[in-house]
């Protein structure tokens, strides 16, 4: 160490100006000794330097020196390390796969964090770009998640000059083909101003511009996006201007995007984009309140100009905002509210939130389950380090005699050290490279788990790179920490006098300390994936309803171009044909799919003996007969929807006049009472008027989120309305599977050209609605393992140590007349010390850290007495599982061999 | 070895050892007085040599060599195989009488 800083600039002008000073010495001496012999003083001069030889030279030569010795050193280290690695393959190869194992976790969960939170969009100056928040009320009905806005209100920001551009966009999945089959995709619906102002360039052809956006269903165009022209599409250049069909309407492919850019949304991959003018045909439901003012649909994004900040951009925009709030409430469509909403209407503000990153309705579903990971990886790769310095310092306690040696032989500690670090960089650098190699198939596991829909990469690029760089640099300082800590202890003669006995108890106190160590952090990785655990299992009791042997699919007639009235024969249809279908116990249709994370909610009026408005909004679904009987829930008072709740088809559409209502619902407006025969109406206000019969109450089951709990939900019938879209929940007598191709057909048999919805039995569709949860469960369950694993071989190996010095010591009290039992419990005490000791430091750094996992958790708190004392309790036992050899060892000590050693 | 051999008796700057070197050799050893210093600072990057600046008999500040154990060492060491050399050299002229 100390001969590489030798080459840091000050210190090598350092060593230079001495050199200077010493030659400058000799030369004046000899000189004056010269001069003293007689000679004149340029003489002298003249004949000193003719004595020396070239001054030059010989400082040429001197650097050289130290130069080669340096040199001579790292290699000769390097070389020594080498050779010491291969004569213990071993120990080198647990070292390398626990720092590998550790490295490699790490890499790989940064590589997602990394895509999910850190990287900015692949666009031009994305700092500049700003996402817009409505602070307060908008008084309107959204459509989509995050922040919305309607399209107008997007138009009328583009015409002012506060921004270097507005742009808009809404997510969608459409219907698409290019000829044959119709394919379900995702796309963004833009405004024109979309690619320019992000400053996107065309891989091939044209993007959408503001031309193609002015004209409500005029700009039968579409952009595809680089990968799916690539690989779905051939790659072929002719693509420009080819006829496609996106929910059976025929539009022109005028251009692909370049590869890296992937829209607003950075962990979508939306496949096509469309101008936001012809939402009529992309989404019918939204299209047909595109233009209204309180329709907020549209994520609206704007570029600062350069220069110019965020809040001072917000402080310009405000008089303006306010001005198009006070003339929209003067218009004609603008509803009736009361003072306090329209207060909270007119006090809204907008607010500029930094975009570089785009915005992802997912970025904040991952956020914190990724960090608990990032938690559980940073402390398996601390075990992981404390393990590797275990293991170097048993090797150190071996190897002190080598190194005292060495040492008498005129070694310095500093060459020591630097021979002990050159190992543990060695170890450690190899161990980050089979990390880095590991890594990608890490990741691709976490991919899969962490996000179904696969729109995360595995790519391991520079920045993984640097990170896992840094990661192992760290780690091997952790790992040499302790080995170099030894080495400087190492008392020279006394060692060398007591046969190293003294260097390697330190050792083993050090090691002591390690495993302690080890043992805490386990400890709180098994803390950790028991309450994950426990979140799974009692996620999945909190079902409400029997899922096995049921499956659903969507249909869309709308999508495909169907009117109301056509789209409500086909869905009839299916859903007759459905119920007669072999195998099939019951089916019915519903307006939503359950659990995939969409709701829809309405606050009510209730009409008993008093008139009361619901203190939250109840969530609402509407549903057609039997639809309870395939979920297999009962209905406890009262009746379900039968025949005569369903509209005649042919009939106009009637507001509802009959509802359901759930146990939740019926206890918290109803006390004891008996909900049924009372009347409801949807909204709060004065002029709601209560009309719907409430008829029946069921059990509460969770249709929404396997965390909700007490959720008031009420059910109206789905036939009483317009009938657009919906999904199919069907109950079969046998395996799902084989129902499948029964059910394409029989759609196909209604309506050739229907895409029927990818059908999933439920069991899946609870499996995906708590995908964060299992994957942070298996995920953390693994980390555990691997943590009691290493932290056994640690314990492993001290404990031999221990029985191993105190042989001599163990065999004087056998002689003395102790028992095997005394002999055994030395080692079992001191394994129950050390768990002790890792568990007192474990449990306040639980305490600690439960505000990390807290919001992961469901019905277990995060400092859990059970789950800690079962954890507690497996550690000590697996603990005391890995002394049971040297304990046996130590119990089967012979006196007599162990004194005559001595 | 001849420059440990003249540390052995006590520490001394370059110039001093490059006048001991005449003097002990008796003149026979010629060598250019600069190449003496590349190879006292190998011995001093080898750790055989300690070298500290000290006031020297003229008053100016001069660098100081000294042994180390390291060096004493070093110097049995070579004394010791010098006199083997030695020896099986005297030992096949002996043979050769």
């Amino acid at each position: 160490m100390a001969r590489i800083l030798n080459f840091l600039p000050w210190r090598r002008s350092r060593k230079e100006h001495d050199l200077d000073r010493e030659l400058r010495y000799h030369m004046d001496r000899r000189i004056d000794d010269l001069v003293q012999s007689g000679l004149g003083e340029t003489e002298a001069r003249r004949q000193a330097l003719l004595e020396f030889g070239g001054i030059d030279e010989t400082k040429e030569e001197v650097r050289e020196t130290w130069l080669w010795r340096w040199l001579d050193h790292v290699v000769r280290d390097l070389y020594y390390a080498g050779r010491i690695l291969r004569r213990n393959p071993g120990f080198t190869a647990t070292a390398l796969l626990s720092l590998a194992l550790g490295v490699g976790a790490n890499a790989a969960i940064f590589s997602l964090i990394d895509q999910v939170l850190l990287r900015a969009l692949p666009v031009e100056e994305p700092e500049r770009l700003v996402h817009l928040d409505w602070v307060g009320s908008s008084l309107s009905s959204g459509y989509g998640g995050g922040n919305l806005m309607s399209y107008p209100f997007c138009r009328d920001l583009e015409q002012q000059r506060f921004f270097d551009g507005v742009l808009c966009r809404y997510p969608v999945t459409v219907n698409f083909s290019t000829g044959q089959q119709h394919e379900p995709l995702a796309g963004e619906v833009v405004s024109g101003s979309y690619f320019r102002t992000l400053g996107v360039r065309p891989h091939l052809g044209r993007l959408i511009e503001p031309s193609d956006d002015v004209q409500p269903s005029g700009h039968p165009v579409v952009v595809l996006s680089y990968n799916y022209w690539r690989t779905e599409l051939g790659g072929t250049p002719e693509v420009v201007g080819r006829k496609v069909l996106i929910n059976n309407y025929p539009m022109t492919v005028i251009g692909v995007t370049p590869e890296s850019f992937r829209g607003m949304d950075m962990l979508a991959r939306p496949k096509l984009w469309v101008p936001a003018m012809m939402m009529p045909q992309v989404n019918v439901e939204v299209g047909r309140v595109m233009f209204e003012r309180r329709a907020v649909w549209m994520n609206v994004f704007a570029r600062l100009k350069p220069g110019v900040t965020a809040e001072e951009t917000k402080a310009q925009i405000q008089p303006w905002f306010k001005a198009m709030l006070e003339a929209d409430s003067r218009s004609d469509d603008f509803p009736t509210v009361t003072a306090e909403q329209y207060q909270r209407y007119s006090a809204s503000t907008l607010d500029l939130l930094p975009a570089a990153r785009g915005f992802s309705m997912r970025r904040s579903v991952l956020q914190r389950p990724l960090l608990v990971l990032l938690g559980g990886t940073v402390l398996l790769l601390l075990l992981a380090a404390l393990n590797v310095a275990g293991l170097l310092l048993a090797r150190g306690a071996a190897r002190s005699r080598e190194l005292t040696t060495r040492m008498a032989i005129g070694a310095t500690r500093s060459r020591i050290a630097s021979q002990l670090l050159t190992e543990t960089m060695i170890l450690t650098l190899g161990g980050g490279l089979l990390g880095l190699i590991v890594a990608p198939a890490v990741s691709q596991v976490l991919v899969a788990s962490l996000s179904p829909g696969n729109d995360l990469g595995s790519r391991i690029d520079y920045r993984v790179f640097l990170f896992a760089f840094a990661v192992t640099m760290f780690a091997g300082v952790l790992c040499s920490f302790a080995p170099m800590l030894q080495a400087n202890r190492i008392p020279l003669i006394a060692s060398l006098r007591e046969r190293a006995r003294v260097a390697a108890g330190g050792g083993v106190r050090l090691r002591k300390v390690l495993v302690v160590g080890q043992m805490a952090f386990t400890l709180l990785l098994l803390v950790g994936a028991g309450l994950l655990v426990q979140t799974l299992a009692r996620l999945h009791s909190n079902v409400g309803f029997n899922g096995s042997s049921l499956i659903m699919f969507g249909l869309d007639p709308p999508a495909m171009g169907y009117s109301d009235v056509d789209s409500e024969k086909i869905m009839r249809e299916v859903d007759r044909r459905l119920r007669e279908m072999p195998g099939v116990e019951t089916a019915a249709v519903a307006n939503t799919r359950m659990l995939n994370g969409g709701w829809s909610d309405a606050g009510m009026t209730i009409q008993s003996e008093e008139r009361i408005v619901t203190q939250r909004a109840a969530l609402y679904m509407r549903i057609g007969p039997g639809f309870f009987p395939a979920l297999g829930t009962r209905v406890i008072a009262g009746r379900d929807f039968e025949e005569r709740d369903i509209r005649p088809s042919d009939t106009a559409t009637t507001p509802w006049r009959s509802v359901i209502v759930n146990e939740s619902f019926a206890r918290r407006y109803f006390k004891d009472r008996s909900p049924i025969g009372y009347r409801i109406g949807i909204g709060t206000g004065p002029k709601v008027n209560p009309t719907i019969e409430i008829i029946g109450v069921v059990e509460d089951f969770n249709r929404r989120n396997l965390r909700d709990e007490g959720i008031e939900h009420v059910f109206f019938p789905y036939w009483d309305r317009d009938t657009d879209n919906g999904t199919f929940y069907v109950k079969l007598r046998g395996k799902p599977d084989a129902a499948y191709a029964s059910i394409r057909a029989l759609v196909h048999e209604v309506d050739p050209t229907l895409p029927v919805g990818e059908p999933i039995t439920f069991e899946e569709q609870i499996e995906r609605s708590v995908w964060v949860e299992k994957a942070l469960a298996t995920l953390s369950s693994a980390f555990g393992m691997i943590a009691l694993l290493l932290s056994v071989v640690g314990l492993y190996g001290v404990m031999s140590l221990v029985v191993t010095q105190r042989t001599q010591e163990i065999g004087v009290r056998m002689a003395l007349g102790a028992t095997r039992l005394s002999a055994v419990w030395l080692i079992v005490r001191d394994v129950l010390i050390i768990t002790g000791l890792g568990t007192g430091i474990a449990l306040p750094s639980a305490w600690v850290l439960r505000r990390l996992i807290q919001a992961q958790l469901f019905g277990v708190s995060a400092f859990d007495g059970p789950t800690i004392a079962v954890a507690s309790c497996l550690l000590a036992l697996v603990a005391l599982g890995a002394a049971t050899l040297p304990a046996w060892r130590a119990a089967s000590v012979n006196p007599i061999d162990a004194l005559r050693l001595e | 070895m001849l420059i440990l051999r003249i540390l052995a008796l006590d520490s001394a700057h370059g110039y001093g050892i490059a006048q001991r070197l005449q003097q002990i050799s008796r003149d026979t050893v010629r060598v250019n007085q600069g190449s003496l210093y590349p190879a006292l600072h190998r011995l001093e990057e080898k750790g055989w040599l300690k070298a500290e600046w000290r006031e020297s008999e003229t008053g100016r500040e001069a660098k100081f060599y000294s042994l180390t154990p390291a060096g004493r060492k070093q110097l049995a060491v070579e004394k010791q195989s010098w006199n083997r050399l030695a020896d099986a050299v005297r030992l096949i002229f002996n043979e050769g009488e």
